[in-house]
C-alpha cells in the first residue's frame, strides 16, 4: 500500500510524458534556434524572418536567443571545441571579421550552402570571407559600408556646408576639425583608443588587410596600414577628438551631441535616428580619401552573415529558411532597410522604394541610395583568420603612435607581435 | 604636547581614517542604489542626485528581464552548491582531523595543493566533459566542478581542532555509531563554523561568472548575474537598468549577510585559532 | 601514532577515515585533478581549433617570443607586486583599529569595511566602470575638490587603468582580509597591550612588534590566499574593460590572454593550456617563497 502511494507521482509523471511525447510526434513541429546578438538589429531583423517563412510554413516556429555579442563568440566557440552538437544552436551570426576562422578551425562543423543558394546574387567581397576551397558557406546578410556622418548645424557654425563634406581627404578633414572646434568648442569625432576599427577602415578604402591575398601577414610593407596609422596619429596629436572609453561610451560622444561627426559602418544609421531631437541636424558623405595609390572614398566595418551548424537536427529546415527569405524575399530587404536601416547584400533587392525614399531625418537627403552606390566600390580584401589578432598589436601600438615614435617603429612592433601571435 | 591633546589628535586621526574607509567602502552601494533611479545618460556625467526614473528603469529591466525566473535559477545554483559543499567538505574536513594517517595526511597536503589550479585551465576539459555527460545548459553542470573545494575542506579542518574530543568518547561510550555522532554531536556543535562557511560559500555560488557563461546557453537558464553581465555589454546599454539589476542581484548576499553576520564572526574566530 | 597500531582497531580508524574524506576525494579528483592532466597533454599540442597536432615543447619556446605573454605576465606581476602589500597592510591597520573593544561604533565600522565583500565581481566592475567614467562621479568630485584640473583618463590612458584595476580589487577585498585578522586578534590576550602601552611602547611600535608577529600565520595564509587570487585575476579586467584588456594591454592578466587565446583569437587550446601552466608555476613558485620567508624570520 505504502509502496503504491509512493510508486503512484512516478505512474502519472511517466503517463503525462509519455502523452507529451506523442503530442510532439503528432504536430511534427519544428524550432529552429539562433544566436544573434544586438536586440534593435540582428534580433528584430530575425524575428521579422521569422514570421515570414512560418506564414508560409506552419510547422517551423523559431526561438531567437539574444545574447551579447563577445557571449555569442564564446558560447560557439567553446561549442565547437567540446564536439557536442546538442551545446549549440542550428544558426549562428559571425561576424565577417571572424568568419575563416571559424570555417578553417572547425572544418565540417558548418553546413555548405553551395548547392542550395545561388551566390552570384550576391556582393562579391561577402562571399569571399565565407568560402574556402570550392565550398560556399553560410548566408550573407549586411553590409558594413561606412559613411561620414556630420551635423549640419555645428558644420555650418564653422563656416562649411554640405558640398564641402563631399570627397574630403583626410588632411582636410583633420583641418575642419580644428575650425570646427576653434567656432563651436565640437570636438570633431569620438574616438576609442583602444579600437582600431577606424585604422580598418582607412586600410580598406585603400584595398588592402593585414594580410594579404595568401593570407601572410602584411604589415612593414603595407603602404595602405601605413597611410592609416599615420593618419590615426595625424587625428591624435591635432587633438580634434574626444576620447571613448568602449563602445557605448563611443556612441555616447555622438548621441549626447559632443561631436560634429561620425565616421563608421551604415549600421549605426538606426542609432543616429534614435535621438528625434537631432531630426534634420545630420548629413552622410563618403568617407575621407587617403592620399595614396589605389585609395577610394568607400570602406567596409563589420557586417556579418548566417551560417546553419552541420549538427543541427533542423538542418534542412534550416537552410531553406535563410534561402528562402535572404536568399530570395526582396521585400524582406525593403522592410528591414525601413524599420533598421540594415544594407543587405542581396544585389537584386538593391532598388525600389525604399533606397529611393528621402529620409526627413537628413533633411530629405537620399542616403540609402548613397550608401548603395558606395557598397558597389568597397574595395574586396582577405580577412584571413588572424584580424582579431592583428587588432589586438595595432591598439597596444597606438599609444606608441601619439607619443611621437615614427610610423615604421611602429609597423615594426605591430609586425613582431602579430607574427608571434599568427603561429 | 601634554598626553591629553596627543590623545585627542590621535583620536582625531583614528576616526578621521576609519570614517573615511567606512565611506569610501559604502559609497559605491549608495551611488547603485542613486543610479537605479536615474536615467543612463545622468549615470554616465556623474550624477549623485536622487533622479525621476526609478519607475521607468524598474519597469524597462521586468520587461527586458524574465526576473523570477533568472532570480529561481541563481537561487537554485546558489542553495545546492552551497548545501552540497557544506555537506562534502565538513565529513572531509572532520574525517581528515578525527581519523588522522599517514597516507591521508600526504593526501591532504596535495588536496591543498589543487588551490593553486586556475580555473582557466580547467575549464575547456570539464567543458568537454559535461558535453560527453549531456550536461550541456543544465545547473548540475554548474553546480558539479563547484562542490569539492580545498579551501572549505581546510577550513572545516581548522575549526574541527576546536571540537571537545571529550563529546567523542562519551558519545562512544552511548554506543553512537561514527556517522551518528557525526550528524547528532558534530553538526549541532559547530553550527557557527557552518554558518560562517554557508556566507562564504553561498556567496561565491551566487556571484559565479564564468563558468556559468560557458555552460549555460540558453536563456531560460541564465542566472542573474550573467544577467547584469550582457544588460552592461549590450550593444546599447542602459546603465539606469544595469543598476536596478546590479541593486536586485546584491540584496540576497546582502541579507544573508545581515542576518549570519553574527554566527559568521564567531565560525571565522574558530578557523584561526 | 594510529598507523602504528595494527589490527582491528587500526582497520576501523582506516575504513572511518576513508569513508569521510572520499566524496571530497572523489570530486576533486574527478573535476580538478583529471581535467589538469588533460590540460597538460593538450599544452604540448598546437594548432586551429580541433586541428591540433604534437609539438612537444614548442609552445614553451613560443611563449618566450610572444610580446602579449610577456605584457601580461608583466601585468599580472605588477597587480601582485603592487596590490597585495597595500591590500594585507591596510586590512591589518583597520584590523587593529578595530580591534579596541573602546572603540565608539565599533561594529557598524567594522560592517561597513566588510560590506563590499557582498557584491559579486560582475556587479561591482559595472559600478566602477560607470563611477570612474569619463565625466563620472569620481572624476567631477576630483575636480569640484581641486585635487585634478582635468578629467583623470581611468579607462583610456595604460597607468591610470593599472591603477583603476588595484583600486577596485582592493575596494573588494580589503574587508574580508580584515575579518581574518579581526578574528585572529580576539585571540590575542589584551593584556599584552595594555602592559606595552603603560611601559610606554607607543602605538606604532606595538603595532609592529606585537601585532605582526602574533598574527604571522594568518597573514601568511591570507597572503597566500590573496596571491592566488591576483594571479588568477580575471572577472574584474574583463568587465571593466569590455574583455580586452586595455588600452593597449595595459591591464591584460595572464587569465585574461587565456581566455582571449581560447574565445577570440583563433583558438589554439594547446598553448591557452601552456598559459595556463605558467599561472600554476608561478602560484607554486610564490607560495613557497612566502612559507619560506615565513620560516626564515622565524629563526
Amino acid at each position: 500500500m505504502d509502496n503504491l502511494a509512493r510508486a503512484l507521482p512516478r505512474i502519472a509523471g511517466l503517463a503525462l510524458a509519455s502523452v507529451s511525447f506523442l503530442a510532439v510526434t503528432a504536430a511534427q513541429a519544428k524550432e529552429i534556434t539562433i544566436w544573434c546578438w544586438d536586440p534593435n538589429f540582428n534580433v528584430a531583423i530575425m524575428k521579422e524572418a521569422g514570421a515570414r517563412y512560418t506564414k508560409t510554413h506552419p510547422d517551423v516556429t523559431f526561438n531567437v536567443v539574444d545574447f551579447a555579442k563577445t557571449d555569442v563568440e564564446q558560447k560557439l566557440q567553446t561549442g565547437l571545441a567540446s564536439g557536442t552538437a546538442d551545446a549549440l544552436p542550428d544558426i549562428v551570426l559571425i561576424e565577417d571579421y571572424g568568419a575563416q576562422k571559424y570555417l578553417q578551425s572547425f572544418p565540417g562543423a558548418f553546413a555548405p550552402l553551395s548547392g542550395t543558394v545561388d551566390y552570384s546574387g550576391f556582393a562579391p567581397y561577402k562571399v569571399q570571407v565565407m568560402t574556402v576551397g570550392d565550398q560556399v558557406y553560410g548566408m550573407p546578410f549586411d553590409s558594413g559600408v561606412t559613411g561620414l556622418y556630420y551635423r549640419k548645424d555645428y558644420l555650418e557654425q564653422a563656416g562649411f556646408k554640405p558640398e564641402d563634406m563631399q570627397n574630403l581627404t583626410w588632411d582636410r578633414f583633420i583641418e575642419i576639425g580644428q575650425q570646427v572646434e576653434e567656432k563651436t568648442g565640437k570636438k570633431m569625432m569620438g574616438l576609442d583608443p583602444n579600437d582600431a576599427g577606424l585604422v580598418r577602415i582607412i586600410m580598406q578604402s585603400a584595398g588592402q588587410w593585414y594580410f594579404d591575398k595568401d593570407g601572410k601577414a602584411n604589415v612593414t610593407g603595407n603602404p595602405a596600414l601605413k597611410a592609416a596609422l599615420e593618419t590615426v596619429g595625424k587625428i591624435m596629436s591635432a587633438n580634434v577628438y574626444k576620447p571613448a572609453a568602449g563602445w557605448s561610451d563611443w556612441v555616447g560622444t555622438f548621441t549626447s551631441g559632443d561631436v560634429a561627426a561620425v565616421v563608421t559602418g551604415v549600421w549605426i544609421t538606426g542609432t543616429v535616428k534614435a535621438q528625434p531631437d537631432q531630426a534634420g541636424k545630420w548629413g552622410v558623405a563618403p568617407i575621407p580619401k587617403l592620399a595614396i595609390d589605389g585609395a577610394t572614398h568607400a570602406s567596409n566595418l563589420g557586417g556579418s552573415s548566417w551560417y546553419v551548424l552541420e549538427s543541427s537536427a533542423e538542418k534542412a529546415e534550416a537552410i531553406d529558411f535563410l534561402n528562402e527569405i535572404y536568399g530570395k524575399d526582396i521585400d524582406f530587404y525593403q522592410t528591414i532597410l525601413q524599420d533598421r536601416g540594415a544594407v543587405g547584400s542581396l544585389l537584386a533587392a538593391r532598388g525600389g522604394a525604399a533606397y529611393e525614399a528621402a529620409d526627413p531625418f537628413f533633411g530629405g537627403e537620399k542616403v540609402w541610395q548613397s550608401f548603395s552606390d558606395w557598397l558597389a566600390k568597397v574595395p574586396s580584401v582577405n580577412y584571413g583568420i588572424f584580424t582579431n589578432e592583428a587588432d589586438t598589436a595595432v591598439t597596444a601600438q597606438l599609444p606608441a603612435l601619439t607619443q611621437g615614435t615614427p610610423v615604421d617603429d611602429v609597423l615594426k612592433a605591430i609586425d613582431a607581435e602579430v607574427s608571434a601571435q599568427i603561429q | 604636547m601634554t598626553n591629553g591633546i596627543g590623545r585627542a589628535a590621535g583620536a582625531l586621526l583614528t576616526y578621521s581614517f576609519l570614517g573615511l574607509m567606512a565611506f569610501l567602502s559604502v559609497f559605491p552601494f549608495f551611488w547603485m542604489v542613486l543610479g537605479a533611479t536615474n536615467s543612463s545618460i545622468d549615470i554616465i556625467k556623474g550624477r549623485v542626485l536622487p533622479g525621476a526614473a526609478l519607475a521607468t528603469n524598474v519597469g524597462t529591466f521586468f520587461a527586458q528581464v524574465n526576473a523570477p525566473l533568472v532570480f529561481w535559477n541563481s537561487a537554485k545554483i546558489a542553495i545546492l552548491s552551497t548545501v552540497l559543499t557544506l555537506t562534502v567538505s565538513s565529513l572531509a574536513g572532520y574525517g581528515f582531523e578525527i581519523f588522522r594517517s599517514r597516507h591521508r595526511e600526504r593526501l591532504y597536503r596535495a588536496m591543498l595543493l589543487t588551490l593553486m589550479i586556475p580555473f582557466a585551465a580547467l575549464m575547456i576539459p570539464l567543458f568537454i566533459m559535461m558535453g560527453q555527460a549531456g550536461l550541456i545548459n543544465t545547473h548540475i553542470a554548474v553546480v558539479l566542478p563547484t562542490i569539492g573545494s580545498a579551501f572549505v575542506v581546510f577550513y572545516f579542518r581548522q575549526c574541527t581542532k576546536a571540537f571537545p574530543s571529550e563529546l567523542r568518547d562519551a558519545a562512544k561510550v552511548d554506543g553512537l555509531k561514527e556517522w551518528q555522532i557525526f550528524l547528532f554531536i558534530y553538526v549541532p556543535v559547530m553550527r557557527s563554523t557552518y554558518a560562517a562557511a554557508f556566507i562564504i560559500v553561498f556567496m561565491t555560488a551566487w556571484n559565479n561568472y564564468l563558468w556559468p557563461l560557458i555552460v549555460l546557453q540558453s536563456n531560460e537558464t541564465k542566472t542573474i548575474t550573467l544577467v547584469i553581465s550582457s544588460l552592461a555589454s549590450a550593444y546599447y546599454p542602459d546603465y539606469g537598468v544595469v543598476m536596478v539589476g546590479t541593486v536586485l542581484a546584491t540584496l540576497p548576499t546582502l541579507a544573508v549577510f545581515f542576518f549570519m553576520q553574527r554566527q559568521f564572526v564567531q565560525g571565522m574566530l574558530g578557523s584561526v585559532k | 601514532m594510529v598507523h602504528a597500531r595494527r589490527g582491528s582497531i587500526g582497520r576501523y580508524y582506516d575504513v572511518n577515515g576513508w569513508l569521510f574524506v572520499a566524496p571530497v576525494l572523489g570530486l576533486i579528483g574527478l573535476f580538478m585533478i583529471y581535467p589538469i592532466f588533460w590540460s597538460l597533454w593538450m599544452s604540448f599540442q598546437s594548432g586551429r581549433g580541433m586541428m591540433m597536432k604534437f609539438v612537444g615543447f614548442g609552445n614553451i619556446v613560443r611563449l618566450w617570443n610572444d610580446p602579449v605573454f610577456i605584457k601580461a605576465l608583466t601585468n599580472t606581476m605588477t597587480y601582485f607586486v603592487v596590490q597585495v602589500p597595500i591590500m594585507i597592510l591596510l586590512a591589518l591597520i583597520l584590523a587593529s583599529i578595530l580591534n579596541n573593544p573602546r572603540l565608539f561604533g565599533r561594529g557598524l565600522f567594522r560592517t561597513a569595511i566588510f560590506l563590499p565583500c557582498v557584491t559579486s565581481l560582475v556587479a561591482y566592475s559595472v559600478l566602477f566602470k560607470g563611477m570612474f567614467a569619463t565625466d563620472g562621479v569620481v572624476n567631477s568630485t576630483l575636480q569640484a575638490i581641486g585635487i585634478v584640473s582635468s578629467p583623470i583618463p581611468w579607462l583610456t590612458h595604460p597607468f591610470w587603468a593599472k591603477a583603476l584595476v588595484i583600486i577596485a580589487i582592493t575596494w573588494r577585498w580589503t574587508g574580508y582580509n580584515m575579518i581574518f585578522y579581526l578574528a585572529a586578534l580576539q585571540n590575542i590576550d589584551r593584556s599584552i597591550y595594555e602592559v606595552a602601552r603603560i611601559d610606554g611602547v607607543p602605538a606604532w611600535a606595538r603595532f609592529t612588534h606585537i601585532t605582526i608577529p602574533l598574527l604571522k600565520p594568518v597573514i601568511l595564509f591570507t597572503t597566500v590566499i590573496s596571491t592566488i587570487g591576483t594571479v588568477q585575476l580575471f572577472d574584474e579586467v574583463y568587465n571593466l574593460t569590455e574583455g580586452r584588456g586595455g588600452p593597449s594591454n595595459a591591464t591584460l592578466t595572464l587569465s585574461l590572454y587565456i581566455y582571449n587565446l581560447t574565445f577570440r583569437f583563433m583558438p589554439n587550446f594547446g598553448y591557452a593550456a601552456t598559459v595556463s601552466y605558467v599561472i600554476v608555476v608561478l602560484v607554486a613558485l610564490l607560495a613557497f617563497f612566502q612559507f619560506f620567508a615565513a620560516r626564515e624570520r622565524d629563526k
